[in-house]
């Protein structure tokens, strides 16, 4: 998976509009199939597109519902800093077609990050990384957090487990996601 | 109800030893992928024959794409394509000849899509159909279906010998070319873990009778196994099916708002020992096993629910 990441990385050299519908770079074939690659051209004759298709999986068999694993996901590539404000996504239909998901359940999944400001779509257009959401009101940040907040001290408590064990195990989750932010700010800075 | 694809009332298909189809309600809307899910001989056939027209319900009624079935049934085929479930076509024949003696029957018929597909799916055109494996049938099969423009596509049992590769790229297929241009698909299937990945409506039948039917998220979103430690644990609580039962230990499959239910029994001095998400393949063997109808009654108002708050 990393290898996967990172060659999908490095692909991704910043100018985010480059002219010419992403032939510049002989990379792209390294993960793209061709067929894949020209239907992107088709797709969107003047900006680059970068592919977080790679990025992303589902796994049918499990019982989470399909659109609320690819909302997990892209938060997570948000939060750990594999995706970043501006950064384009596959249209509904591509991403489908590369999961072999229908596209009703990739459209409800990007609905349901637009709604939440995660992500942006110009009409008639593509979708992508929402500017920050610091937009929002730091209170309006909180009060979205605080159901999860809620949830972890219920179901925490609920197992019995005390106070420090339950903060201590978000500080791990943070720690992680700090490690990966670092992980991936290094091979941006390899890629420049 | 002619927004719906597919849309059937109290069907009923009975032969003289068996009754097929049992007050069949199949709600299927535009646009989406949906498994129709059932054992062998659950009537799942019976059910799409009718719906082409080539067996005559016994009782009941119903429309495909708006038009009623059995009074419009040249508006319907025109519109359909079909992949039949023994995937026979004349044995004589090249792919490429049964392709020249297909396309005169649909006014929407693309040559195009025959060179796209035939290539994708890596189609030996100039052998006889006789000649062809049990995978390359099948694939002709695909291929004329594909190639007809249709609004609607009835597969039955589609993934019949083809090989993981084939299949991982016809399902691309399905949702690139024909899912994304809002046309419907109907896949018939006991192969769940191939309609799971790309369904995204689901029904299950039994013995004639829908016992399922819903979006499959939402399916997901709700059904829970609870597991639940006590004496006196109720056997027929409301919304929640007892599965198995084994000392003090009882495993229900709940419908919707487990959580509240693992409270309630919690209350009643229950141990919860566990709440956990469960896949199709598993609700469908608690469904089945347990021949338990819970159609629009319950699992419908979730799916109501959910589609209106979007």
């Amino acid at each position: 998976m990393l290898g996967e990441l990172r060659s999908n990385l490095e692909s991704r050299s910043r100018p985010k509009a480059a002219a010419s519908a992403g032939v510049q770079q002989g990379r792209f074939f390294d993960f793209l199939s061709l067929d894949c690659f020209l239907q992107n051209s088709l797709d969107s004759p003047t900006v680059a597109v970068y592919q977080y298709s790679m990025l992303l999986h589902v796994n049918p068999a499990s019982g989470v519902p399909t659109y609320l694993q690819i909302e997990t996901q892209v938060k997570h590539y948000i939060a750990a800093g594999a995706l970043t404000p501006g950064d384009a996504l596959p249209s509904v239909r591509q991403l489908a077609a590369d999961l072999r998901i229908s596209t009703n359940t990739v459209a409800r999944a990007y609905q349901d990050l637009e709604r939440d400001g995660i992500l942006r779509t110009i009409p008639g257009g593509r979708t992508y990384v929402a500017e920050n959401p610091g937009s929002f009101l730091k209170a309006e940040r909180v009060r979205r957090l605080r159901p999860y907040a809620r949830q972890i001290a219920v179901e925490g408590t609920q197992l019995r487990l005390d106070p420090r064990e339950i903060m201590q195990l978000v500080q791990q989750e943070l720690d992680a996601l700090e490690e990966e932010n670092e992980r991936y700010g290094n091979l941006d800075r390899k890629a420049r | 109800m002619s927004d719906m694809a597919i849309w059937t009332e109290k069907l009923v298909k009975t032969y003289p030893d068996v009754r097929a189809v049992d007050g069949l309600n199949l709600n299927v809307p535009r646009g989406v992928v949906y498994g129709f899910l059932g054992r062998n001989g659950a009537g799942k056939s019976s059910t799409i024959r009718i719906l082409l027209g080539l067996a005559r319900p016994t009782e009941g009624h119903g429309t495909v794409l708006g038009f009623p079935i059995g009074r419009e049934q040249v508006s319907i085929l025109e519109r359909t394509a079909y992949v039949s479930e023994s995937k026979t076509l004349y044995g004589n024949l090249t792919p490429r000849e049964l392709v020249r003696f297909t396309r005169g029957f649909y006014p929407k018929w693309s040559d195009q899509a025959v060179r796209k597909y035939s290539q994708l799916l890596e189609i030996p055109m100039d052998r006889p159909f006789s000649k062809l494996s049990q995978g390359n049938r099948t694939k002709v099969c695909l291929l004329l279906a594909l190639s007809q423009g249709a609004d609607l596509l009835i597969l039955d049992e589609p993934a019949t010998g083809l090989d993981p590769v084939v299949l991982d790229e016809f399902l691309r297929i399905l949702v690139q070319d024909v899912v994304s241009e809002g046309k419907t698909v109907f896949i018939s299937s006991h192969q769940l873990s191939d309609v799971e990945q790309i369904a995204d409506w689901v029904g299950l039948i039994d013995h004639g009778r829908l016992l399922l039917e819903a979006r499959l998220d939402d399916i997901k979103g709700q059904f829970r196994w609870v597991t639940a430690a006590g004496t006196g644990l109720p056997a027929k609580p409301p919304d929640a099916l007892l599965v198995a039962s084994e000392g003090n230990f009882n495993k229900y499959l709940v419908k919707k708002n487990a959580d509240a239910f693992a409270a309630e029994l919690s209350r009643q001095g229950a141990t919860i020992a566990e709440v956990s998400p469960l896949g199709l393949r598993e609700i469908f063997l608690a469904l089945v096993r347990k021949e338990e109808p819970c159609t629009f009654g319950n699992v419908g108002e979730i799916a109501a629910a959910v589609s209106s708050s979007l």
